[in-house]
């Protein structure tokens, strides 16, 4: 036996009954892939919700003229000769801007009819904002040729319209006047909602703004900046820029809901750890408690020979440690060869819900565990392993010699 | 020279709210160098007083003096240190470590007193050669017979040098031969090295060996003979 006894003596204590400590082990190593899989499927989710939104064309931040956001009026532009574009792209962390000419419209085919919104955007310039250009499955992306329109396959469904197939397009101008005007199917998308997919149409700016008799003027500036953290400071510096006839929003003012999802989710997460953490406390006080009750006699031949109560209390505890240890080494190593695969492959759910979808997700899940997660996860395991073997090695501690080694 | 000393012993246990007397009113002195067989039929409380004797359990009254000093006050940390440093123990049942062989059942009080590695070592196989069984150095209880683990236990009551051994029933569960030559081991021990031992035995054998002879009845002393 080596110099540190008490280490010595907790591991072959461990291993002297296989099966029983095989049991705890697997606990502990099913509890960390429990908590650290759960983290990584909810944060992947969540991110992917919000990296789809924002990609699908919220951006990190968006501009309006003030009151647009409580009125989507078309008379609510912004004049195209004040340059905001060039302003905002020189601020530092922003990495690309796109004027958009947005409005509600009516889209109408030889058999049908929808209502959705008419994105007009400076096909450049959105490519780098949004991910629709990426999302083309037939045909192509805008141009910038005369009267081209990109829709979803669910929308080109429901018009009953393929690739090359006309459109018509009616909206209100500024004044309130419905102007009409012809459109031709150039690209399909299929995006990680299928609602987005149904609901958005997008042409080339100059074509709506001539249709609607805007000029050079749009509606929104949908700004990528380098970091999404960067996100609220810049909202700061933009808003001080442009002053108070502008409404500058981050993605986390304009989803709001999607954002208290995402918190949601991350709070739930913890009462699910520590529900996972509970019911692992009390596995290991059963199994410490067995442990501490078939050796009784031991511990009481060890007191006997002068083996302080300090260090029985000690080497309990110890052995609880060496095991939630090495669950946690074990667990993280099995996690990390599942894990590490899948973030890069992603999981396919779609083969039983179509609804991930429908909740803009997307139907493959690429996990992203947190490091305060697995940094919590080491930190905290073998912290419950212990805490779990504290009662049964109270127990042991309080045995008074002469009744332990009589103990059968 | 005065290892143990009791004076006016009692002990009374409580069995299911009923108060037993267990010892009553026990003066003995063990001296150094002592082979003293503390005997008597089955609930004499010989075990009871070895217990007492051997800082494992508390008086209900009257005192013990361990080398001078009155133990029965004592906290139950300087008991533990008392029979770390000054006491050896043999078990009826053995009670080595089962997760430890046998030179490490041995070592274990060492390292427990904080001895260096080398003359840990060192001791252990002296203690092991003393008592011919070198060659189970590095078997675990589980591979040795009882009378091999007995000798385990006396090599590791032995090693730190104790200022007396306590035995309690060493031979009940070894056959007539097998005790017979552990006992001649003890004996020897006994004699060659001054190594104090108590037992506490109904076993003929311990007390046709005892130099002094203890005789319980009813948690008093009947008799106290020596030879």
């Amino acid at each position: 036996m080596t110099k540190n006894l008490l280490i010595n003596l907790a591991w072959r204590n461990i291993w002297r009954n296989k099966r029983r400590s095989a049991v705890v082990l697997s606990s502990i190593i099913v509890g960390v892939a429990a908590t650290i899989s759960m983290d990584g499927l909810t944060n992947g989710m969540t991110y992917q919700m919000l990296f789809n939104q924002i990609n699908l064309g919220t951006s990190h931040i968006q501009i309006h003229k003030t009151g647009y956001t409580d009125n989507r009026l078309v008379k609510n532009f912004i004049q195209g000769e004040l340059q905001l574009k060039a302003d905002i792209l020189r601020l530092p962390g922003v990495k690309a801007v796109s004027e958009r000419v947005v409005t509600f419209g009516l889209v109408s085919s030889a058999e049908s009819s929808a209502g959705i919104y008419v994105y007009g955007v400076d096909h450049k310039a959105e490519k780098r904002v949004s991910a629709i250009s990426g999302l083309i499955k037939e045909g192509n992306y805008l141009s910038g040729a005369e009267r081209e329109v990109v829709v979803g396959y669910e929308l080109a469904n429901k018009l009953n319209a393929g690739l090359g197939n006309k459109i018509i397009l009616m909206a209100n101008d500024p004044s309130g006047k419905i102007h009409s005007d012809v459109f031709r199917i150039s690209g399909l998308f299929e995006s990680f909602s299928s609602g987005f997919d149904k609901s958005y149409i997008f042409v080339n700016s100059d074509d709506l703004q001539n249709m609607l008799g805007l000029g050079n003027s749009y509606h929104e500036l949908a700004i990528i900046v380098a970091e999404p953290s960067l996100a609220e400071s810049l909202k700061s510096e933009i808003r001080s820029a442009v002053g108070s006839d502008f409404e500058v929003k981050t993605y986390r003012d304009i989803l709001p809901i999607l954002v208290m999802q995402i918190d949601l989710s991350r709070e739930s997460m913890w009462i699910v750890n520590m529900i996972i953490g509970i019911a692992l406390v009390f596995g290991i006080i059963n199994v410490m408690l067995m442990t501490v009750i078939e050796r009784i006699r031991e511990f009481g031949v060890l007191m006997a020979i002068g083996f302080s109560t300090g260090k029985l209390f000690s080497l309990i505890l110890l052995e609880a440690l060496i095991i939630g240890l090495s669950g946690t080494i074990i667990g993280l190593v099995i996690t990390g060869l599942i894990h590490i695969p899948f973030s890069y492959t992603g999981i396919d759910f779609s083969w039983f819900s179509e609804g991930l979808v429908s909740l803009g997700v997307g139907a493959v899940i690429y996990p992203v565990v947190s490091y305060q997660t697995v940094l919590l996860t080491i930190i905290m395991t073998p912290m419950i392993a212990v805490a779990g073997a504290i009662y049964p090695a109270i127990k042991a501690i309080r045995l008074q010699p002469v009744a332990a080694i009589r103990h059968y | 020279m005065e290892i143990i000393r009791s004076e006016n012993l009692d002990k009374i246990y409580k069995d299911n709210w009923v108060p037993v007397q267990a010892l009553k009113n026990i003066n003995l002195t063990v001296k150094k160098g002592d082979y003293m067989v503390i005997a008597g039929p089955s609930g004499s409380g010989k075990t009871t007083l070895l217990n007492l004797l051997g800082a494992l359990d508390k008086p209900t009254s009257g005192k013990i003096f361990f080398e001078g000093a009155d133990i029965s006050k004592k906290t139950v940390k300087e008991l533990s240190g008392l029979r770390l440093n000054k006491l050896g123990f043999i078990f009826q049942a053995y009670n080595l470590i089962p997760v430890l062989s046998a030179i490490e059942n041995i070592e274990f009080s060492l390292m427990l007193l904080g001895k260096p590695e080398a003359l840990r070592r060192k001791l252990s196989l002296n203690a092991l050669r003393d008592l011919g069984i070198e060659e189970l150095a590095n078997k675990r209880p589980n591979e040795m017979s009882g009378g091999q683990q007995q000798r385990v236990a006396v090599a590791r009551a032995i090693v730190n040098d104790p200022s007396v051994v306590l035995a309690d029933e060493p031979t009940a569960n070894l056959d007539t031969a097998t005790g017979s030559n552990l006992l001649d081991l003890m004996d020897e021990m006994n004699r060659s090295k001054n190594i104090t031992f108590l037992f506490s035995s109904h076993d003929p054998q311990v007390i046709e060996r005892a130099r002094i002879l203890i005789r319980l009845r009813d948690g008093q002393i009947e008799s106290v003979q020596t030879k």
